[in-house]
């Protein structure tokens, strides 16, 4: 099962307590009030969510909704379709 | 010169409910907040919270969150959670809530751990369901100051501002070091008080493994007493300069006059009346009240067979002789002990009995143990007129606070 843009809006708005309706293709993350260490909870959210990893580095750069969106859609839809759509990654022991 | 305290504002939360009003009701009605646990850990099937309780079930953050928007409670330990409910309604309360007072305030709140919850999580994930992160909120959620920053940044309060931790002695000793500040002239206004929120799995399976945790109810000072029932909570007052307080038409609950503390120097948990006796002695000097003044007694009273015995032993070499002109009353028995928080919410429920000259109920006392034999407040609230309210807080690792209050 694919991860949809709507998927992860919806997480984002749930976890940055920002209407989903604001949540628009061309709005700024810091018009929205979306800090840095806000961000960093919303990636921690959307890889439990999706179960996906990414490193700062993929995220660094992104100022808009849809910056966010394309990398967390990409990315778990990159990753192997089993996993995806879990909680959480598999345990390792 | 020194300035006089006055109690101008107060809030608290526990398994009695939510605000004073509640739980001052149900105290007085005698009604317990200790419910019998059965919870299984939702992702670890085999840990189970298995026992009596007084646990917070839900907690209403939509006053704090009208007055400052649902970012603000989204991200909280439940331990800041607490604290801040409670002292939304303290500052509620006194009339500051926006008050520009409030932006040379000083706050000292207590709590003998903080964030466990948040903890927990984070060791859960790393450690048990083999994942690689744990929130990046992990560290602010957790650090023993957490809810002091919480409180500030929500009140606009610039002035001094920092956490203490002394066990179950926590916002007693919090209360007392902002008394001394407002004495001081250091501020006019100072939030003090204390918040614990210790019923997550761990803490439960760390107080179980310490043995002192009851296994029916907590029954302080009575006969056939088992221990302690774990609560959780916070409790906050305004402590305020008794001219200040006067000269804005400020309800005065109380004037804070005796603070004395002390340390035990002896063991990490045993209970010293030669410590604890200290204390409450320092504390009658510095308020400068005779023993003999009839005085409302809110007890440490955690229900351990130790600590109410060592208690009465304390009580009875201070008061001396002749103890039926005063009342004792222990509402853990009502709200469990709220740990950091249990010196702040029975200081705020003593001062609402000495302000309404009664006496509220011991719940769960099944007779007399002739080495508890204080002039007990049993069976019904009934009346009584005391000069002041002495607050004991007698904490783990033997850390002393006792607070005196007296009418106005």
């Amino acid at each position: 099962m694919s991860v949809t843009r709507d998927n992860v809006l919806d997480v984002i708005a749930q976890e940055s307590l920002v209407e989903r309706s604001a949540l628009t293709s061309d709005a700024t993350l810091e018009s929205l009030g979306i800090q840095s260490l806000d961000i960093i909870s919303i990636v921690f959210a959307l890889e439990d969510k999706f179960g996906i990893v990414l490193e700062q580095s993929e995220f660094e750069g992104v100022t808009t909704v849809d910056q966010l969106v394309d990398i967390i859609v990409n990315k778990a839809n990159a990753t192997d379709t089993a996993s995806a759509g879990q909680a959480a990654p598999a345990a390792k022991t | 010169m020194t300035s006089r305290v006055a109690v101008t504002g107060l809030g608290c939360v526990s398994a009695l409910g939510q605000t004073v009003a509640t739980n001052w009701t149900r105290v007085k009605a005698g009604e317990c907040g200790i419910t019998s646990l059965a919870q299984a850990h939702p992702d670890v099937e085999r840990l189970v919270k298995n026992g009596p309780a007084a646990q917070i079930d839900s907690l209403d953050t939509s006053a704090v969150e009208a007055y400052a928007g649902r970012k603000v409670t989204a991200q909280l330990d439940p331990v800041a959670a607490f604290a801040l409910v409670a002292t939304h309604e303290a500052l509620l309360d006194g009339g500051l809530v926006g008050a520009p007072e409030l932006a040379e305030a000083a706050i000292v709140y207590g709590g003998a751990s903080g964030g466990n919850a948040t903890l927990e999580e984070g060791y859960l994930r790393i450690l048990t369901k083999g994942q690689a992160t744990v929130h990046p909120l992990t560290v602010p959620k957790t650090m023993s100051s957490a809810a002091v920053s919480q409180l500030s940044m929500l009140f606009g309060v610039r002035g001094v501002a920092f956490a203490i931790s002394s066990a179950c002695a926590s916002s007693a000793h919090a209360i007392a070091e902002a008394a001394h500040m407002v004495r001081a002239g250091r501020t006019k206004i100072a939030i003090a008080g204390g918040a614990d929120a210790s019923l997550n799995f761990g803490s439960w399976y760390a107080w179980l493994a310490l043995q002192a945790m009851a296994p029916d109810t907590c029954r302080p000072f009575s006969i056939d007493r088992k221990g302690m029932v774990l609560g959780e909570g916070a409790a906050t007052v305004v402590l305020e300069d008794l001219e200040h307080a006067r000269a804005r038409g400020a309800t005065i609950y109380a004037e804070l006059i005796g603070m004395g503390g002390s340390s035990d120097a002896g063991h990490l948990t045993a209970p010293s009346a030669e410590g604890a006796g200290k204390a409450v002695r320092a504390a009658y000097a510095d308020a400068g009240l005779a023993v003999d003044t009839p005085v409302l007694v809110s007890a440490h009273g955690t229900g351990t067979p130790l600590n109410d015995k060592t208690e009465t032993e304390v009580m009875r070499g201070v008061l001396g002789g002749d103890l039926a002109r005063h009342r004792v009353i222990a509402t853990k028995s009502a709200h469990g002990h709220l740990l950091g928080a249990g010196g702040a919410i029975e200081f705020v429920l003593g001062v609402l009995a000495l302000k309404e000259a009664v006496a509220p109920p011991i719940l769960n006392y099944l007779g007399l143990d002739p080495e508890c034999d204080l002039p007990l407040a049993l069976g019904a609230c009934q009346p009584f007129e005391a000069d002041a309210l002495v607050s004991n807080s007698f904490a783990f690792g033997g850390l002393n606070s006792v607070l005196i209050a007296k009418r106005v």
